[in-house]
């Protein structure tokens, strides 16, 4: 997750590349997980009549990913703006830059 | 790297019996899986496999269009 980071610093070593790459990787599949999770439960009816998805369901789908993006970059934002209010050149932490 | 595969495999199978059971399960005055509800949970894993296939697609889609948007990485 170097690019929270940003700016030149001392090359790392190859245990915290492979260190970084595993929590990006980590990351990524829990965000995964939780997309299904929550989209499957918001756009799939528990009746199950049938096995395949229908448009409606496949539509309300992909919005619903493009939401959960979109939801996403706006929390950062916001929690962004927030640590940089609150902490000034102090704080800095998980979001500063 | 396979531990990881293997907990995730055995997470995603307990996560979908638990939702296709609370799902399609409801009558409890046999013992054993009546055929609509044995057809339910057919479809109930049928679909849900659907539903993450065509999520990962438009996932894939959003992550390339933040890492061009923002650089390498992901999460923008």
């Amino acid at each position: 997750m170097s690019f929270l980071f940003g700016g030149p610093r001392p090359q790392p070593s190859s245990a915290e590349k492979i260190a970084a790459a595993e929590a990006e990787i980590e990351m990524v599949s829990n965000m995964f997980n939780q997309l299904v999770d929550t989209c499957t439960r918001k756009c799939i009816p528990s009746q199950y009549r049938e096995a395949d998805l229908n448009k409606g369901e496949s539509v309300c789908l992909d919005r619903c990913v493009a939401k959960f993006f979109e939801v996403n970059v706006k929390v950062s934002e916001k929690m962004q703006g927030e640590a940089a209010q609150r902490g000034g050149a102090a704080g800095g932490g998980m979001f500063g830059s | 790297m396979e531990k990881k595969q293997m907990k995730d495999f055995m997470n995603t199978y307990s996560n979908l019996v638990q939702r296709c059971f609370n799902d399609c399960v409801t009558d409890f005055t046999s013992k054993s899986l009546l055929g609509k509800e044995e057809g339910c949970v057919m479809r109930c894993v049928d679909k849900f496999f659907k539903s993450s296939e065509r999520i990962g697609e438009r996932f894939q889609e959003q992550n390339a269009a933040a890492a061009q948007g923002a650089g390498p990485g992901m999460g923008r």
